[in-house]
């Protein structure tokens, strides 16, 4: 697919286009159970076309470009007679600049992904019961031309999640990631880590409700910081069902709590240069300090707002890239060891709203749940759900970890950097 | 690139004990209107050739490329990572040679972009009218073609057209906040909209979220419940469907959607009263669901997953199947075309039996009737689960009294289907998107069943 020659063709009878070329080249492996399930390839190329013309918006997916003049031809006539789109006010018209990349991803690129997971497994097996996970190894193309820029930039890097059952059948997992030949080492300390959980894992108990001080593990704190920041778009606040929505400025977290959108940080693999609609990227303190501060923002949500594009087009809709907890200054086993009553989480799943306007949800931990009495890991627990809200959540944190991990688990979690979290007062619950 | 499927085929045979090659296309519409505005209007060609091999392990691959030097190139990669160490069974299945396709009354190619956005902002103007403050509408409609190669000599070539439709909407009044989400969908074609009485059932929402509004709790405490069919669906699909699917059960999803309570020796234990049946079943026509044969070739069939109470088959594919020595039932489904086929659900619903609603409700002295849910999970073995309701009212004296705000049952899988003492005779279904798999698969389902009562739940 040549970009140019795309271009030139769809932007002939609209007023604006932005044309996205993406190209995959990824290798997976699935593992369970000590074992390889599946090898997984994708070599695949879509492009992705956005079309305005009189205040009317349409946009097509295509994976080659035989089907163009058809679709073409549906899209412009969709364009004469469907409604104005409101929402969209214009593609970014001002000339971007593009940060180059810099990691070095030569041994990234020569990983094979089966020996890499053989090896992990023939590391593990001989201390756990079982293990199972995934290998990414990942290489993506992306490519944007628009009426006003154009850009491209080829992200690589690889994922790695494993979870592993110790003897007493209960489970722990890691979770690793990285755009960077020089973290490569994370590997082997998630392999570590992993061992170093299934060791803390006892035969576990079943939990008890009631209100507990709870040191969130990076990979837990992630996944709540991945459901929130999504709601940061302002495309959502628009729609009314956000926690942001009429929050702008206002405090809702302590003051050492700031969360970004980071997409600036080239060592992970959600970093970005450029977004959806040629807009150079940048970091955006979404809450800073405990206040709202940003809204993620194409150019229409911008200018609607009296803002500047904060690079994360979706033209109808903006997106986070990557997740960056800002880390604090004390040290994880000092935070557990301050615990007089408490709970310590790895990770957790399912996460749902009740309530998207307070941030009312719950969600459901696992992969080690540890009870900590008087500064010391006591049991495991199962069976427990955390029913609260962001707000209290946020409000509450006590303590913030300066170690961090690099983490993205599947759909639970975005590409995220996060330290460890004391919160206090959580409220847990359990089945009856 | 449906042209090289033959001789892709051909030369994925030449260095395989097994291949299959598929060869997919969809073509998608969507309106997304938010409060009033037309946000997005797009349409998607999806489509390439997926390629399956196993030898010493299982490979697949998607490639999208027309030239057949690139689609030999990706053969020969994938078939060289099947040369690796790893799993390979694969339980064997008859050779089919079929074409089905699923008819449309109002068809998807006839309908104008146009009219599907004026069909869409009728509701969402009577919404508006309606006070909901907050609307987030979505119309889609997708053909799939597909036809089905493997080395077998299975060649099934398929259509299956649907429309799907999703509401999220929330309403405010005196700082007080309800939101609700729903989706619907249907194997067809724009009938849909008939089908679904699209304006009727969203004006009753709209209802639902300004009585709930001012609603206030019941005191926490063991009720008897009643749960329209949108809840029976989905706990159904939770509690039933997902702990059922044979490849949690052996653990290949350990470090995603996770296992399941259910062990493979299970078969014949005890989970329910014995008036339970519980019922996977891709044949239901019209379904969001629906298909004829599974992705890897298998006819659908109708599948008891809890039969009287006990746990009775397991969902699976022909690779589960093979790893359980068992016969693959046809619950083989990948979300695009470009996915790896996994065990999945397609209509998952309680069986209905014989007790009208008015007869449900009589017999309960103090209760709650559930209507639908917002909030809801379960743990990752399928066993710790959680509903809050969206539409719920108090139950006093056998009659249907108060409106009551987000009732909360934290309960089991065992005690939920225990406490069952009778099961209603109608039947209905909402549509979902179910996820599972790494990368995510989003297949469509329908979810469902009769209302239900149950004793003694404890309620927040």
């Amino acid at each position: 697919m040549d970009i140019d020659k795309i271009f030139s063709r769809v932007s002939m009878n609209v007023d604006q286009a932005a044309v996205k070329i993406v190209r995959t080249r990824v290798e997976q492996v699935r593992f369970s159970n000590n074992e390889i399930d599946i090898s997984n390839s994708w070599n695949t190329e879509g492009v992705s076309i956005f079309l305005a013309k009189d205040g009317k918006t349409f946009a097509f997916d295509l994976r080659n470009e035989e089907q163009l003049d058809r679709t073409l031809n549906f899209a412009e006539s969709a364009l004469r007679n469907i409604a104005k789109n409101n929402d969209f006010i214009s593609l970014n018209d001002r000339k971007q600049t593009y940060r180059k990349r810099k990691s070095n991803t030569v041994k990234l690129t020569e990983l094979n992904p089966e020996s890499t997971v053989n090896e992990f497994i023939d590391d593990v097996r001989p201390f756990v019961k079982r293990v199972g996970g995934v290998l990414y190894k990942k290489e993506i193309e992306n490519e944007v031309k628009t009426n006003f820029n154009e850009g491209r930039e080829n992200v690589k890097g690889i994922e790695l999640v494993a979870r592993a059952f110790n003897d007493y059948n209960f489970p722990a997992q890691v979770s690793f990631m990285t755009a960077s030949d020089s973290e490569l080492s994370g590997l082997e300390e998630s392999r570590s880590e992993l061992l170093d959980f299934t060791r803390k894992v006892g035969r576990s108990v079943e939990g008890k409700d009631g209100k507990y001080t709870v040191i969130f593990h990076p990979l837990c704190f992630a996944s709540i910081a991945s459901y929130t920041i999504p709601m940061a778009s302002a495309f959502q606040v628009d729609s009314g069902m956000s926690l942001f929505a009429g929050r702008m400025n206002q405090k809702i977290g302590v003051p050492e709590f700031t969360l970004y959108d980071d997409p600036t940080d080239e060592t992970s693999i959600g970093s970005r240069m450029l977004d959806d609609e040629g807009t150079s990227t940048r970091k955006t303190a979404v809450i800073e300090r405990g206040t709202v501060k940003n809204l993620l923002h194409n150019y229409s949500t911008a200018t609607k707002s009296g803002t500047e594009s904060t690079g994360n087009a979706g033209i109808i809709a903006p997106n986070p890239w990557q997740v960056l907890v800002e880390p604090g200054t004390e040290d994880v086993s000092d935070m557990i060891s301050s615990v007089k009553n408490g709970l310590y989480i790895v990770n957790t799943w399912y996460t749902r709203f009740q309530d998207y306007r307070e941030g009312v949800f719950s969600t459901i931990p696992r992969d080690g749940i540890f009870r900590i009495e008087n500064g010391e890991i006591k049991e495991s627990w199962s069976g427990i759900r955390i029913s609260d809200s962001l707000l209290n959540i946020f409000r509450n944190i006590q303590g913030i970890s300066r170690q961090t991990r690099k983490v993205k688990w599947w759909d639970e979690t975005l590409p995220t950097k996060s330290p460890f979290v004391e919160v206090s007062d959580v409220n847990i619950t359990k089945s009856k | 690139m449906e042209d090289l499927l033959d001789k892709a085929l051909e030369y994925a045979i030449r260095k395989n004990r097994f291949a299959e090659v598929r060869f997919f296309k969809s073509e998608k519409n969507s309106i997304l209107m938010k409060n009033g505005t037309l946000s997005g209007t797009g349409y998607s060609s999806d489509g390439g050739l997926a390629i399956r091999v196993i030898n010493s392990s299982i490979s697949f691959g998607a490639i999208n490329k027309n030239k057949w030097e690139d689609v030999k190139d990706e053969i020969d990669r994938i078939s060289a990572r099947a040369t690796q160490k790893g799993r390979n069974s694969f339980s064997r299945a008859k050779e089919i040679r079929d074409e089905w396709r699923v008819e449309q009354k109002k068809k998807i190619e006839d309908i104008s972009f146009e009219e599907k956005t004026e069909r869409l902002k009728e509701v969402d103007s009577m919404l508006s009218e309606e006070k909901m403050n907050m609307r987030l509408l979505s119309l889609s409609d997708n053909i799939e073609r597909e036809t089905l190669l493997n080395s077998e000599g299975t060649r099934i070539m398929s259509t299956l057209p649907k429309v799907g439709f999703t509401f999220f909407m929330a309403y405010m009044e005196g700082g007080n906040y309800e939101q609700g989400y729903f989706q619907l969908g249907y194997s067809g074609g724009y009938e849909a909209l008939d089908y679904w009485r699209l304006h009727e059932v969203m004006k009753h929402e709209s209802k639902v979220l300004k009585n709930a509004v001012k609603a206030t709790k019941l005191k926490e405490g063991n009720y008897d419940l009643v749960i329209g069919p949108e809840v029976s669906g989905i706990v159904a699909h939770e509690s039933a469907g997902h702990p059922s699917e044979s490849d949690r059960i052996i653990g290949r999803e350990m470090a995603q959607a996770g296992e399941s309570f259910i062990k493979e020796g299970d078969r014949g234990r005890r989970v329910g009263s014995d008036i339970v049946n519980l019922v996977d079943d891709p044949t239901v026509e019209h379904s969001y669901g629906h298909y004829r044969y599974d992705r890897d070739g298998v006819k659908a069939r109708k599948t008891y997953l809890y039969k009287e109470g006990l746990i009775n088959e397991f969902l699976s594919n022909r690779e589960s199947a093979g790893r359980l020595n068992m016969e693959s039932n046809g619950a083989s489904r990948s979300s695009e075309w470009d996915k790896e086929p996994l065990v999945r659900m397609s209509t998952t619903y309680i069986e209905p039996r014989d007790y009208s609603v008015e007869e449900l409700v009589e017999e309960v002295k103090e209760g709650i009737y559930m209507r639908s849910f917002t909030e809801w999970n379960i743990d990752d073995i399928r066993f710790n689960e959680k509903y809050v309701g969206r539409e719920a009212y108090h139950i006093v004296d056998g009659e249907i009294k108060e409106v009551i705000r987000r009732p909360v049952i934290e309960t089991t899988t065992t005690k939920f289907y225990s406490s069952m003492d009778a099961i209603g005779k109608d039947l209905d279904f909402v549509a979902g998107t179910c996820g599972k798999g790494d990368p995510m698969q989003g297949v469509d389902v329908w979810m469902g069943g009769p209302h239900v009562r149950l004793r003694n739940i404890f309620v927040r």
